[in-house]
């Protein structure tokens, strides 16, 4: 076996073995990994927002503090104000589209049946693939004399040519529907792993006792289904306010600024325009916008975990 | 089973599906079709549903060995050196947050260490959109001189999957019977012994799952990419946006031919874990 002979190396076995560091040993590199990246950064991040600090300015430790001034060109940028609107509308209506169409996909392949395995195989598809080529894709779908603009045509019975990727609410509808294309394909597997971990025996027990097919689903199935539905709003909502990769590749945010989201729009003034304090003041605030949302998200996992693991003790 | 009340369903049901899958293909179907596109036959009208004349050309013209230029308004694009930045960075990244997570999973599962609400408030720092840390991350790997190196976007990768594995290893280590640990233990294994004997086999599947749905998210992330490197690292999903925001020019099959490429892998990973896909995503609140 091992070259157990070496005076140390017995010692340091024992000491691994010990509780207190054999259970330890994995929390050290991690919060080490955290407080040497996230934190500084946060820091960093404050302390830039402070500032009014461009790259091309000189370094960043030698500007001069001014206060809050950063925050207020913030909010008063009614780009800023605008892109984080659009951002949570784009949400709003994409996460309830992608939720709807999603439950009745699922509702649709919940009992067996031929070619079940193929469709739902199918269905998945789309969250495997990239996001950046998805947005690619899409434009190519688009342009003025693409396929899309064509099946229009046919179905319409004449020419139709919109202007998917250059008029302003055709190419917000653009980003959404890219959205929608991949991410249905998430909420049908959620809804799909929750309709078949559904308990059999309150269902049997209410068919038995008269009820109709509808009151099943409202009283019995619904109520079952919630932490389900908590995760997929909950996914779907945090990731829908990260949106980037789509406007970047789609639309290049445009037209004008009609598919710029907070995301693109932060990175824009980072970058493009090197405003980094600025875009640290913009940051912090959107943190803020999502802090309470995450707050809440949290406590809504929680709970619905707790429940869970006291069902499965009782 | 009570019979359906209604005798047309499974046509209705049918016609639904099929819908919905058509939709899905549609937007994958062209793209792998323009990829054996000749440039003619990009963009016309009406567009064309098959290429005329198949050619590799696209594929041959991405993959041949050199750096992409954009010079004089012409680009070439050449993807192997990103193809193997992406394996480099998403591999290691993901492999030794598999190894940190799952260690650290086990360990709160069994100990409880860190305190109950240690998982979760990992989870909440990755909600946080990741464009808030971009900013000052910039500023932070100048300072660090990690900018545009491997190291600087692994780590960074290394701490953006944690999370995701932490949570996706909880559920496979909570399946792990304590009893069996106990029983070992018992017998006088160490925990080591338990951990390698015991623990290791039962969550081997789900180490691979997991280290292949990280691999998926790392491999598609663009954002952080992005803005971590410049010209020494490149990511597939970065070259594509850089084509892609190169206005002269549309290269649509060569880029056709890179979304085919940098799909492929993936989809085919996401298939072999198709059942366990659902895990990384659902925080342990699902029934089994």
């Amino acid at each position: 076996m091992t070259a157990a002979g070496a005076p140390g190396a017995g010692r340091l076995r024992r000491w691994l073995e010990r509780e207190r560091v054999f259970k330890w040993l994995p929390f050290v590199p991690v919060q080490g990994l955290f407080a040497l990246l996230l934190l500084p950064n946060f820091l960093l991040l404050v302390y830039l927002s402070l500032l009014s600090w461009r790259i091309t300015r000189g370094a960043w430790w030698n500007a001069a503090f001014t206060g809050l001034d950063s925050f207020q060109r913030a909010l008063e940028d009614s780009r800023f104000l605008w892109a984080l609107a659009r951002t949570f509308a784009f949400a709003a209506v994409a996460v309830p589209l992608e939720l709807l169409l999603g439950f009745g996909l699922a509702m649709l392949c919940r009992r067996s049946f031929r070619g079940r395995r193929i469709y739902t195989s199918v269905f998945l598809l789309p969250m495997m693939i990239v996001p950046a080529v998805v947005g690619y894709d899409l434009s190519m779908l688009l342009i003025d004399q693409g396929p899309f603009n064509q099946l229009l045509s046919l179905f319409a019975g004449r020419t139709v040519t919109v202007r998917w990727l250059s008029e302003y609410t055709p190419a917000q509808l653009a980003v959404i529907g890219a959205d929608v294309w991949q991410w249905t394909a998430l909420t049908f597997l959620v809804f799909t792993a929750g309709l078949a971990g559904l308990p059999e025996e309150p269902i049997r027990a209410a068919r038995v006792m008269g009820a109709s097919r509808w009151q099943i689903f409202w009283h019995i199935e619904l109520p079952l289904l919630k932490p389900v539905i908590a995760i997929a709003v909950i996914l779907r909502s945090m990731e829908a306010l990260k949106m980037f990769d789509y406007p970047m590749l789609l639309t290049q945010a445009g037209p004008g600024n009609a598919t710029e989201t907070v995301a693109v729009y932060l990175w824009r003034v980072g970058w493009e325009f090197a405003r980094v304090s600025d875009a640290a003041a913009m940051s912090l605030i959107l943190l803020v916008a999502v802090a309470m949302y995450i707050l809440v998200a949290i406590r809504v996992l929680r709970r619905e975990r707790r429940r869970l693991t006291e069902e499965g003790a009782v | 089973m009570r019979q359906r009340g209604f005798p047309l369903f499974p046509l209705v049901r049918h016609t639904l599906l099929l819908a919905w899958a058509a939709v899905t293909l549609f937007p994958i179907y062209w793209m792998v079709m323009t990829s054996f596109k000749q440039a003619a036959e990009w963009v016309t009208w009406p567009p064309r549903w098959f290429p005329h004349e198949p050619t590799l050309v696209n594929y041959v013209k991405v993959l041949t060995p050199g750096t992409s230029t954009f010079e004089l308004g012409r680009q070439t694009l050449k993807i192997l050196k990103p193809i193997g930045d992406s394996l480099i960075v998403s591999g290691i990244g993901s492999l030794i947050a598999v190894l940190l997570g799952s260690a650290l999973a086990y360990s709160w599962a069994r100990f409880g260490t860190g305190g109950r609400s240690y998982p979760y408030n990992i989870l909440s720092i990755r909600m946080v959109p990741p464009i808030v840390i971009a900013v000052p991350f910039v500023v932070y790997f100048v300072t660090l001189r990690l900018l545009d190196t491997y190291t600087g976007l692994i780590l960074v990768y290394l701490a953006t999957s944690l999370p995701y594995v932490i949570w996706m290893m909880l559920a496979f280590v909570e399946e792990v019977p304590v009893e069996l640990e106990r029983a070992a233990r018992v017998m006088g294994a160490s925990r080591w012994k338990v951990l390698r004997s015991v623990v290791l086999p039962l969550t081997a599947s789900g180490l691979v799952v997991t280290f292949l749905f990280v691999f998926i998210l790392n491999w598609s992330e663009l954002l952080l990419a992005m803005t971590l490197t410049n010209t020494e690292v490149s990511t597939i999903p970065i070259q594509l946006n850089k084509f892609q925001s190169a206005n002269e020019g549309r290269d649509y099959g060569p880029q056709a031919a890179i979304g085919t490429i940098a799909t492929l892998p993936v989809v085919v990973l996401g298939f072999l874990i198709q059942k366990h896909l659902l895990r990384g995503f659902s925080f342990g609140l699902l029934r089994k």
